[in-house]
């Protein structure tokens, strides 16, 4: 194994491992930091449950080296409530139901926390654009997409 | 209907929290000091002869601490029906997924290399692929004891003299693919020696005891030595009610003393997971001039793949649905369930179901075109109603919602639309229509015996624990049940905790399936409410000297209907705890159950849910692709116990309806599957699921719990019939296959001439 | 599936000392952009494992600018911000419609336009529209600097000519015109995010008298590498536009393309799909401009 120091910022605290610098972001997430908030759903890019923000950008951890994360900023669903209050995103997730299993809905929270920063007021179809690479298999998406328009109402608020 | 305080109110769930803020631990997340990672070595071929297995190699390999094969399993077949399936291969390997050795390493890549350098000698064996050569039985055996794994005839009436004296016939062969559940979560779980010195198991599944139980069986390890523990699962949909991971956790730790951690790739996963099965059916349907239906002939032939798994009971709800909720006087139905190397099939929501009523939906839907009926109008001169009797002689004593969910489409604006939506075309290659079906499935296991039971622990601070082994995959079964118990017994929701499936510390409830675990779990928890309530108001006796049955429970208090005194649950549990009458109480319920019909090992059930479904589809002619623009679900599924839970669940049952009916397509080439990842495995994305609109036709079950009934795989069994139908509608085209993907629907279209854009 | 455990990854903050670590290692690296395609292929065994050249964190080369009479784009640059850069929108906008469909907000938020030239998937989205822009590749090593036209930079499935001291900076595409239409065309088999069956991209310069004075179209997925259909361009150049020409003219793509069976259709279907989704581009193309009232 070769390994090597990796220092980034991990929601907002500086952390250092030391971890092949080919690993994945999702495979020091999970196996080595286990931070287990981010879902491991098919290590492929292809379904969107390890989404994290990477400097504020929504991208797949499990596509993500940690030579890359280097120097920069990582923000996964464990740091979005403040001072233990869930985020707004968090809570419209919860009150609309749109929450079955679950284990998409950490993805589906970062992908849906990245496109209400870049756009605080989006249309129905901004909406399935951005979380047209998060799958769901439990809810049919008709309550993920309640929780978004009741996040932005709330945000808006 | 009677009202309740928590019943019937959309409460968010309270595992919704956790889980939103990544709290939550699923299978896959448990992780130990010192754990080892398995890895499963698993078949190269459909099917072999296994000649030998060296492990030499692999277990030089450093960071390797053992390398298992089916010489360490003492008792080698395990199976719910019939005992064909190995833990690790030895004779044979009998499809692409089946699991011939298991590393257990230091890390996972340690696992992972040392399985590619186990060299296991096969000699290839013809390929059994297709279930029509099969059963002619004269080329290669999966099993010895024929390909055939279950068949059998059922016939009630004269269906030869019904078609004589019929107006029409339609007769046609469908087939059905192989869904993959694609649960988020692939298989996990992590295993440790407890502090009781029993191997525990904290793994993905859907009936700890079950699970338990085949670990013991066939690592002939004696059933205290063996805990099983199952947290919130990230899906199941029945691809978790058969064993994946839990024996080979089991026996790494039993062998090495130390915890052990495996999950499955999504590839992995994806080839080596039950499916739902593969059927042929061939339908003969005849009606009168008034489209009374008279007769239906069927032959299914069901896939099964290298084991049985649950299929045998797959197959008899194929047979008791495969007739629609209608009442046909005529049956006659031959089924089969074959083995063949194609895959491993079990259950899959739905189970049968989907299959045989995408085949009799389609076919009432022709016969109401070649009688010029509407097609809502002659399912309900046909739908079964509350006290008839079913095609199987047997009376229908449940609630049955059916006709009402008919009566309820034909007035939406969709449907009186349809004629206009369909003459509507913004592009001269789209087409649009709107098509119907019904659905019927049974819930609970039928004929067969099913018990469960509830325990709730009174604290001493006043309030409940409730302990079951139902498994909370994803359905919200947990939350309900609280709803229920704190309308029972009277107090806050807040008050009310859950603790699930722990074979060390929850009673069991029997397998989290059949869409029944509500009515199961509810009903015993009105057991165990009732003989909690007994205590509670003996306690009051005690403390007042009030007669009991001056007494009742409301909002946390005993209360006195006399005088208006009133004991505090928590002081009850003081009284209780100080007498030695004891704080806990359990309730047991039997589900009724009928005879089997002569032929089948489970049906008919005693209650069935119901459903009907409206399709809005919109068909581009020049590429096949179908777009469902609306679905519009009227589920019969008893009272709602949660309204948000309810629609989220016929929404998510709809959506994978959507997949089986015109994405999924897991194709299989002689033995090998093709698509194993989900770039080509294609689920619904967000811009694949329709507008949906759930209407609940609320029937009270006067034996479910405070009237619910059963609500997790109605929501899947219309959609695939209803957006053929709307197909039809719009192209003119009957596609008899699904799923309906692009190209072959663009087949059909212009085989039928109808791909021509204006 | 296996972990990258033993892989090193060089990490250059400079395009200088990025050229200079390819100079020293040549094949023995391997160079990763966004990396979204190339950690799949190398976990999965697809592609051999190297040590890795890690770019990603080179911001020079992330930028998208008016050139003379070119937009250059730095070949870092993510998908998402071609999506969203008003140069490209109004100048090539169908390389700004092809950037929004090559994969979920995720991947075109890591995925860059030169790992995607370079991974050479023959479905990748955004290289029929390059085809028909006349894009031209900006390769550079410490030796100096290549310009080649994109159809000459694939030579074959998989096939480029970079060599290995070469890394892909800058990405050249023309502007269109006023009077030049153009459409992004892709059938995949899910309306979310989906790989191509085939994809398509067409530009068209109008005449004067309703017809086209020329025409380009590429296709990806049909072929070891993208194509321009030559026969359905010249079918259609200077020629009478209707139903039954525009027909025809697509029809002729069959002897353009190569198609074979996969898993995501057969190369039968993926014929057919070519000439369908070229009459539904250009009949959009028509329409649009009988509804601009011509």
């Amino acid at each position: 194994m070769r390994r090597r120091v990796v220092r980034f910022i991990l929601n907002g605290e500086e952390v250092e491992v030391y971890v092949p610098p080919a690993f994945t972001l999702l495979e020091v997430l999970r196996d080595v930091l286990h931070l287990t908030g981010t879902k491991d759903g098919c290590s492929d890019g292809d379904c969107g449950a390890c989404t994290v923000l990477l400097d504020g950008k929504a991208v797949h951890s499990c596509l993500t080296i940690m030579a890359q994360v280097e120097g920069r900023e990582v923000t996964t669903v464990e740091g979005l409530a403040g001072d233990g209050e869930p985020d707004v995103v968090q809570k419209a997730y919860v009150e609309t139901g749109a929450i079955q299993c679950g284990y998409c809905i950490p993805g589906f929270i970062m992908a849906t926390k990245a496109l209400l920063t870049a756009n605080p007021s989006p249309s129905e179809d901004d909406i399935l654009e951005a979380l047209r690479g998060n799958l769901c298999r439990c809810t049919g998406y008709v309550k993920i997409v309640e929780a978004v328009k009741k996040a932005v109402e709330e945000a808006g608020r | 209907m009677q009202q309740f305080r928590w019943v019937g109110r959309p409460i968010p769930r309270l595992d919704a929290l956790d889980k939103a803020v990544g709290r939550t631990k699923y299978p896959s997340d448990y992780y130990m000091d010192n754990m080892l990672w398995g890895k499963v070595l698993r078949s190269k071929y459909p099917h072999a002869k296994i000649l030998s297995i060296d492990v030499s190699k692999a277990l030089k390999h450093p960071g390797v601490v053992a390398v298992f094969t089916h010489k360490d399993i003492p008792n080698n077949r395990f199976g719910l029906f019939h005992k064909d399936r190995p833990v690790l291969c030895d004779d044979k390997v009998r499809y692409i997924g089946d699991p011939v050795a298991l590393v257990a390493a230091e890390t996972p890549e340690a696992a992972e290399d040392a399985a590619n350098l186990i060299d296991v000698r096969y000699e290839p064996l013809p390929v059994v692929d297709d279930v029509f050569k099969a059963v002619e039985g004269d080329g290669a055996k999966v099993h010895e004891r024929g390909n055939v794994a279950r068949q059998t005839r059922i016939t009630f009436g004269d269906v030869e003299e019904a078609f004589d004296n019929a107006e029409v016939i339609v007769e046609n062969t469908y087939r059905t693919g192989a869904q993959i559940h694609a649960y988020l979560e692939t298989e996990a779980g992590l295993s440790y020696i407890d502090e009781k010195g029993r191997i525990t198991i904290v793994s993905c599944g859907q009936s700890p005891y079950r699970d338990k139980k085949e670990i013991c069986e066939t690592l002939a390890l004696p059933e205290e030595k063996v805990r099983v523990i199952i947290p919130p699962v990230g899906g199941a949909f029945g691809g978790k009610d058969d064993i994946s991971v839990q024996i080979f956790l089991a026996l790494i730790t039993l062998k090495t003393g130390r915890p052990a951690k495996m999950f499955l790739s999504r590839e992995e996963s994806t080839i080596s997971s039950t499916k739902r099965h593969m059927a042929y059916i061939t339908m003969k349907t005849a009606a009168d001039k008034n489209g009374k239906l008279l007769a239906n002939q069927t032959e299914i032939i069901l896939d099964t793949g290298a084991y049985e798994g649950l299929g045998p009971a797959v197959l008899d709800v194929a047979i008791e649905n495969c007739n629609g909720p209608y009442k046909i006087p005529n049956i006659d139905i031959k089924a089969k369930l074959v083995y063949t190397n194609n895959y491993f099939a079990s259950a899959f929501r739905g189970f049968g179901a989907p299959q045989v009523m995408f085949a009799i939906e389609s076919q009432v839907d022709a016969i109401a075109e070649k009688l010029g009926l509407d097609p809502i109008e002659i399912r309900l001169r046909n739908v079964v109603r509350r006290g008839d009797y079913g095609v199987f002689r047997n009376k229908i004593e449940g609630s049955v919602g059916i006709a009402d969910a008919l009566e309820k489409a034909r007035m939406h604006e969709l449907w009186l639309r349809r004629d206009d939506i369909r003459k509507t075309r913004h592009r001269p290659w789209i087409r649009q229509g709107v098509g119907v079906a019904a659905a019927v499935k049974g819930y609970t296991i039928g004929a067969l015996p099913d018990k469960g039971v509830v325990g709730i622990e009174l604290t001493t601070d006043g309030r409940f624990i409730i302990k079951l082994s139902s498994t909370e995959i994803g359905q919200g079964v947990v939350a309900a049940i609280a709803q229920i118990a704190a309308d029972m017994l009277s107090c806050h929701l807040k008050n009310i905790e859950i603790k699930a499936a722990d074979t060390s510390q929850t009673p069991d409830t029997s397998v989290t399936s059949a869409s029944r675990q509500l009515y199961l779990a509810g009903n015993a928890l009105r057991k165990a409410s009732e003989e909690m309530i007994k205590k509670l108001i003996t306690a009051f006796s005690i403390a007042t000297g009030e007669p009991a049955y001056n007494a009742s429970v409301s909002d946390g208090y005993v209360v006195s209907t006399s005088t208006g005194r009133r004991l505090s649950y928590s002081e009850a549990a003081r009284i209780l705890e100080e007498k030695g009458i004891g704080r806990e109480a359990f309730g047991e319920y039997e589900v009724p159950r009928t005879t089997p019909i002569p032929g089948t090992l489970e049906i008919p059930h005693l209650f069935y849910m119901y459903a009907a479904a409206i399709a809005h589809v919109e068909v581009n002619i020049l590429t096949g692709v179908v777009k469902v623009k609306k679905l519009v679900l009227l589920p019969d599924a008893g009272r709602v116990i949660n309204p948000q839970t309810f629609t989220g669940q016929v929404e998510g049952a709809a959506a994978q309806g959507i997949g089986y009916a015109v994405l999924e397509d897991a194709k299989i080439e002689q033995g090998i599957l093709r698509t194993i990842n989900l770039s080509t495995y294609l689920i619904p994305s967000i811009k694949d699921a329709p507008a949906m609109e759930v209407i609940p036709i609320e029937t009270t079950e006067d034996t479910g719990p405070l009237g619910a009934k059963g609500v997790g795989e109605i929501g899947i069994i219309p959609v695939a019939p209803a957006v053929a139908n709307a197909i039809k509608h719009a192209t003119g085209v009957r596609v008899l296959e699904v799923p309906i993907t692009p190209e072959r629907l663009y087949r059909r279209l212009k085989e039928a001439g109808q791909n021509t854009p204006r | 599936m296996n972990r990258l455990h033993d892989i090193e990854v060089y990490s250059p903050k400079t395009l200088e000392e990025a050229l200079e670590i390819l100079r020293r290692e040549g094949d023995r690296v391997k160079v990763i952009a966004g990396g979204t395609d190339l950690i799949i292929q190398m976990k999965d065994g697809i592609m051999p494992r190297k040590n890795l050249l890690n770019i990603y964190s080179i911001d020079e080369l992330r930028y998208i600018r008016m050139g003379n009479d070119s937009i250059r784009i730095g070949a870092l640059t993510s998908f998402t911000d071609i999506a969203s850069s008003a140069l490209i929108r109004n100048y090539a906008r169908i390389l700004a419609d092809a950037a929004n469909t090559i994969g979920s907000i995720q991947i075109m938020n890591k995925a860059s336009i030169g790992g995607n030239l370079v991974n050479a998937s023959p479905a990748a989205d955004s290289i029929p529209p390059l085809y028909v822009l006349d894009a031209v590749l900006v390769l550079r090593s410490v030796e100096g600097v290549r310009e080649v036209p994109i159809q000459s930079f694939y030579r074959g499935y998989k096939k480029l000519d970079i060599r290995s001291d070469e890394l892909l900076t800058e990405v050249r595409v023309r502007r269109m015109a006023e009077d030049e239409d153009g459409i992004f065309l892709k059938h995949g088999l899910r309306l979310g995010d989906a790989i191509s069956v085939v994809n398509a991209a067409l530009l068209v310069k109008w005449d004067g008298d309703d017809r086209f004075k020329d025409v380009k179209i590429a296709l990806g997925a049909v072929a070891p590498t993208v194509v321009r259909a030559r026969s359905c361009e010249e079918a259609l150049t200077g020629k009478e536009l209707n139903d039954s020409t525009i027909w025809d003219a697509a029809s002729k793509v069959v002897n353009d393309i190569s198609p074979i069976d996969d898993v995501r259709g057969t190369a039968e279907y993926r014929r057919e799909m070519s000439v369908n989704l070229l009459y539904i581009g250009l009949w959009e193309i028509i329409n649009k401009r009988n509804q601009a009232g011509w």
